[in-house]
């Protein structure tokens, strides 16, 4: 299952195929950030 | 009522005026009130940075035309009815063209994140011919050139601070940069002799020569006259011995000693000094420009010509190098010599005036004398080099297509252009910073740097830079050394420690360099004020008493008889706005010259205009900046204030503030204070340190970590360090405000107690206060970049990023990977583990059939992992297509830092120190408020150091704290002790700063009052995370057998040269031994006592035998050498003897 990716210009969820251009399928931006992950992380207050 | 006084000021011309303006030149003049408004107006419409800028502009808008304008029309042999030709040239704006020829507007963010170059595409108008037409193309691209950020071309210019941020842009970026393949590159200011002027110097003998480097665009030429034997003799390159000065004035047709004495002088001293010089060329029997030419022509260097090209005879040649070479700068039109005569008469002159009087020699690291080179001026020439390269490869392109036979198409000259010269030229130039332009004789490299994204403050300190052409390695004391000429242009604080000192400068905060400007009016406006034309005068005016040369940017152009005059009447007119503000007119006494300048590169700075004792800026002026009805410009354009270049400083008189003022006076300083550059002006009270502390802090406050820019979080950069609670310093000065320092800053207000604690705060450590860690004091934010780049190969396979399988996904190693074999944002990365699981394919040559057959046997692996010894969260991964269509990966590690023990700290007055002990809160001492330091120092700080600043800071720091409010220690004015030590009383503290302190660890009161406040601190980038390193075994060079060097591969801590000197002094052998050798490369070897050889496993191949071969340890290092020389047909030998 292919992940999701967010544009940067427009927060739009995207697919990225492999050996496909990456480009936001709303607003043709080129820029895509990756989803932050679900596992719970654990921080070290100090 | 006086009624008398005959020097009217315009106050006081109406009788009227005289009853309400009842002041006299005597009058003491009342300080203008907040006069330092001007300053932050002056950055408003010139800013910091605005001379890379206007030279970038400068470049783009007139001499990138200009260049294309001498070069338009394109011609070839092989058609002579072909031409084709440029008409126009521009620049757009910053835009890619997507596959769908689609255009879209870049951004500076975007191509950072990209790794892309900020560029606009050059277009031109063309005209050609086409078959038996003429045709016109419009907007034909040529190429592509970087932008620099805000300039004319960029979309950050003229944008709000809104629209800046919509675009992802910081608004306090200076700009001034390039951004090529995503980097950040400045083009360095360079300072550089000023070209096309007479400098008098001295000599190897100490005798004076006088020397002229000549530059015009077609040619680059240095030449001098000097005196040997009492004798003047030209010196230049195109001739093979030196010539007496006189056959070379013979020569330019000045047949008759007598002129050539009128032209140098008849005085004297004069005529005995060239006496010498007029017998040698009568000994040489020239007595006529004939002779003198062929004289001349018999000693020009042979340059083996291309043949066939010259059939010129040698006096011809002598003629044209006289006319062409020698001076070249000087114009010599139809061989009418007389400008060039004058020229070098007028050299010989200062160098006989210089023998007799030492004086008038010149200074060499005089400012007036040097020319900054900006970035535009480098650019115009890379353009210059590129476009000749573009025509020359047209040219024969079009050859080509020409002679090709049997055209099925009518040849059409816009469809040959390849864009890839100009675009590739422009950003290989910038990103290696290599300079090497054959046409221009120019080979530099370190022309660009990468920005330093530090801390706000380091950015803007090397955009203000200004590097010296000098070498750095000569022990030479004069260009690194404080020039008088320098104040107010020039940072006397900022410059670098070691071996750049001095060489690398920085401007102050006024400061503006000028572009070239028009001569030709300057010149019609010069003769109508009443300037001789110089082709006009003979020798014996030219040398009047009266008579005052005039030059205009180094060339004669005529003779003056009343220069005070000429000057003053100039000066009015560029007062008026008739000519432009940047042009420098000079009277030099000295040498009888008016110098006028409009040439590019002349630093000046702007000063306020004092007429008759009285500054023209009025306290009301001041009042209309204040409510917005006035700008810098009006203050220029109505005649209130100027810029004088360094000469025209020179022929001032300066007040430094009001009550400096008298009745010689013509102009006064804007504000004092603006003498510092941008970065020591983060110092408070800086007029209060001993000077190296403000250089020491210079340097340590690019390194401070802070706040870098708006946009901080959504660049992904190298290494980029952040405070997390940067805070705005308590004591500030009025620069700091305009360089917007307080709204990025670098450090927090700590508050210190100056006393002893322990012994772990001698030699300058900190004791910090664990509770205020805790709070987040000196609590950063280490950001590093992870790249990959997925590259696709000719052969039209591709690297991969697959998930991992079922088997691999258990291991710990492959934990962070997600589905799509990338790592997740908010995973926290451990050394080894993978972050990007890319595989590439074994063969990228072959042509492959269908690449997504290729079995999983034929990728290698070649993954990103997380190498660093330190855990680190993964802030954000960003996809994107890059410059190549390829997919760019990259992932933005985060840690946080707390400080610990060893992180480096450091005041604003070049008190570095590092945390020696970190105490609980229970054991530090409290004052009778409760209050509690965040830092102790150790007193012994101060004695040596001299660091008054400190303590003033201290002092108006707790009074700001005190009362609500910001301290202010703005160099040579901030807030004086006194009134701190009113506010301090009133808010009941003693005047001094110092407080009753309870002991933490015993709870008695201390003994004595501490002095206790806040001062602002840095946090420096240098922290015992990134150096700590130890090893006792680990992996060593293949080569040598040694340990590896450095941290980053493991190394081993070196035994140096100074310390086995050391051990060596003492007779520790076997430590020598031991460190040298045993723990390093030892090396068993075999030696043959008969030979000397080295043999092998007790066996000698040369001898033969076993018998005499002994067993030794010696470094492995050792032995390699042995083989090495044996392998340079060198023999050693080693003598084996008993212990």
């Amino acid at each position: 299952m292919p992940c999701i990716y967010i544009c940067g210009e427009c927060g739009a969820e995207n697919e990225i195929k492999p050996k496909e251009p990456i480009k936001c399928k709303d607003c043709t931006y080129r820029i895509m950030y990756k989803k932050r992950t679900d596992r719970m992380i654990q921080f070290e207050a100090r | 009522m006086s009624n008398n006084s005959s020097l009217k000021s315009p106050y006081q011309s109406g009788s009227m005026d005289d009853l309400y303006d009842e002041s006299k030149l005597t009058d003491h003049i009342k300080p203008i009130e907040e006069k330092w408004k001007l300053v932050p107006a002056f950055l408003k419409c010139r800013g910091l940075v605005k001379q890379h800028i206007d030279s970038f502009n400068f470049f783009i808008n007139v001499e990138m035309k200009k260049i294309v304008k001498a070069n338009e029309k394109l011609t070839t042999e092989v058609d002579p009815a072909f031409y084709a030709k440029f008409t126009e040239i521009q620049v757009g704006m910053p835009a890619l063209t997507e596959e769908n020829y689609e255009s879209v507007s870049m951004t500076p963010q975007k191509c950072r994140l990209r790794d892309m170059t900020y560029s606009a595409p050059i277009t031109v108008n063309l005209e050609y011919v086409r078959g038996k037409q003429i045709v016109g193309r419009k907007n034909v691209v040529i190429g592509r050139i970087p932008i620099m950020l805000r300039s004319s071309n960029c979309v950050l210019t003229n944008k709000s601070h809104e629209q800046l941020a919509n675009l992802g842009e910081c608004p306090l970026d200076p700009g001034g940069y390039f951004i090529v393949r995503g980097n950040e590159k400045v083009i360095l200011n360079h300072e550089q002799l000023s070209k096309n002027r007479i400098i008098i110097e001295t000599d190897a003998k100490g005798v004076p020569c006088s020397t002229v480097t000549s530059s015009t665009h077609e040619r680059k030429s240095r030449t001098s006259i000097i005196m040997k034997h009492g004798k003047l003799y030209l010196k230049h390159n195109t001739f093979a011995e030196d010539i007496p000065v006189v056959i070379f004035l013979k020569g330019m047709g000045v047949e008759t000693d007598q002129e050539v004495v009128q032209l140098v002088g008849s005085e004297e001293i004069f005529l005995d000094a060239i006496a010498s010089s007029l017998e040698e060329c009568n000994k040489c029997k020239v007595h006529t420009q004939t002779q003198a030419l062929d004289y001349l022509g018999a000693r020009i260097k042979s340059i083996r010509k291309p043949w066939g090209m010259s059939k010129k005879s040698k006096s011809e040649e002598a003629k044209d190098i006289l006319a062409g070479v020698v001076l070249n700068h000087v114009p010599v039109r139809r061989y009418n010599f007389r400008l060039k005569v004058i020229y070098v008469a007028l050299m010989i002159r200062r160098i006989i005036i210089a023998t007799k009087d030492r004086s008038t020699l010149d200074d060499k690291d005089y400012y007036g004398n040097k020319r900054l080179e900006l970035s535009g001026q480098l650019i115009s020439l890379l353009f210059e080099d590129l476009f000749k390269k573009f025509l020359a490869e047209l040219k024969k392109a079009t050859d080509q297509a020409i002679l090709k036979p049997n055209r099925a198409m009518v040849f059409d000259f816009a469809s040959i252009i390849r864009t890839e010269t100009l675009t590739n030229g422009f950003v290989h130039a910038i990103s290696s910073g290599q300079w090497n332009l054959k046409r221009f004789k120019m080979e530099r490299s370190g022309v660009t740097q990468v920005l330093s994204r530090l801390s706000f403050i380091s950015a803007l300190g090397m955009m203000t830079r200004i590097q010296s052409q000098f070498e750095k390695t000569r022990k030479i004391s004069g260009p690194r050394s404080l020039q008088p000429s320098q104040w107010g242009m020039l940072c006397p604080s900022d410059t670098p420690e070691g071996e750049a000192c001095g060489l690398v400068k920085n401007f102050a905060q006024m400061t503006h360099v000028t572009t070239d400007e028009p001569e030709g009016p300057l010149l019609r406006l010069a003769y109508n004020l009443g300037v001789q034309d110089i082709l006009l005068i003979t020798g014996e005016e030219l040398n009047s008493r009266t008579a005052f040369l005039v030059f205009l940017n180094g060339q004669i152009i005529g003779i003056h008889n009343s220069p005070t005059l000429f000057v003053n009447t100039l000066r009015k007119m560029r007062r008026a706005g008739r000519i432009r503000e940047f042009i420098s007119i000079c009277k030099n006494e000295a040498h009888k010259t008016v110098s006028i300048a409009c040439d590019g590169g002349r630093l000046c700075r702007p000063m306020i205009i004092v007429e008759n004792g009285r500054p023209r800026v009025q306290q009301f002026h001041i009042e209309e900046l204040k409510d917005g009805l006035r700008t810098f410009d009006d203050f220029i354009r109505e005649g209130l204030i100027e810029y004088l270049d360094v000469n025209e400083e020179n022929d001032s008189f300066l007040a430094w503030n009001e009550s400096a003022v008298n009745k010689t006076t013509t102009h006064m300083e804007i504000e004092p204070f603006t003498l510092l550059g941008c970065v020591s002006a983060l110092i408070p009270y800086p007029h209060h340190n001993q000077s190296p502390r403000n250089t020491y802090q210079c340097a340590m406050g690019k390194q401070a970590i802070g706040a870098i820019a708006y946009n901080q979080l959504s660049r992904i950069d190298t290494l980029l360090y952040l405070l997390v609670y940067p805070q705005r310093p308590m004591c500030q000065t009025r620069t700091l405000e305009l360089v917007n320092y307080v709204k990025l800053p670098a450090g927090h207000n700590a508050t210190v107690a100056v006393m002893s604690y322990s012994g772990y705060d001698i030699e300058d450590a900190l004791v910090m206060n664990k509770a205020s860690l805790d709070r987040g004091f000196g609590r950063c934010i280490v950001f590093k970049k992870q790249v990959s780049a997925v590259k696709k190969y000719a052969n039209q396979t591709a690297d991969r990023i697959i998930p991992p399988n079922a088997e691999t996904s258990r291991q710990p190693k492959f934990a962070l990977l997600d589905e799509d074999g990338i790592a997740k944002p908010g995973e926290l990365a451990q050394k080894g583990q993978i972050l990007i699981n890319k595989y590439s394919p074994i063969n990228t040559v072959d042509i492959v059939a269908n690449s997504d057959k290729i079995p999983d046997s034929g990728y290698k692996s070649s993954y990103t992992a997380y190498k660093y010894e330190n855990p680190a969260f993964v802030d954000k991964v960003m996809l994107t297509t890059g410059d190549d269509d390829q997919l760019l990966i990259k992932l933005l590690m985060r840690s946080t830092r707390r400080p610990e023990l060893g992180d480096k700290f450091s005041s604003r007055h070049g008190q570095k120190g590092v945390c020696g002990i970190i105490v609980k809160q229970e054991d530090m001492p409290f004052t009778d408020l409760g209050i509690c330091p965040d830092i102790i120092m150790n007193p012994h700080g101060f004695p040596s150091r001299m660091t008054i600043g400190k303590m003033i800071e201290l002092l108006a720091g707790k009074a700001g704290v005190l009362r609500g409010g910001f301290g202010y220690g703005t160099c040579f004015g901030g807030d004086k002790v006194e009134d701190i030590s009113k506010v301090l009383i009133s808010k009941g503290f003693s005047y001094g700063g110092k407080d009753y302190v309870t002991s933490g660890v015993t709870g008695e009161p201390l003994q004595c009052f501490i002095f206790f406040g806040p001062i602002f601190y840095q946090k420096l980038k240098h922290m015992v995370m990134d150096k700590m390193h130890a090893r006792a075994r680990g992996p060593t060079v293949t080569l040598t057998r040694q340990p590896t060097e450095g941290r980053a591969r493991g190394g081993g801590l070196r035994l140096g040269e100074m310390e086995r000197d050391c051990l060596i002094g003492y007779g520790a052998s076997a430590l020598i031994m031991e460190r040298l050798m045993i723990s390093s490369d030892r090396f068993t070897v075999y030696a043959c006592k008969k030979c000397g050889f080295l043999g092998y496993e007790g066996w000698c191949q040369y001898c033969k035998s076993t018998l005499q071969v002994s067993t030794l340890q010696i470094p492995y290092a050792c032995k390699l050498l042995f083989q090495e020389l044996q392998a340079m047909n060198i023999v050693p030998k080693l003598k084996l003897e008993d212990a």
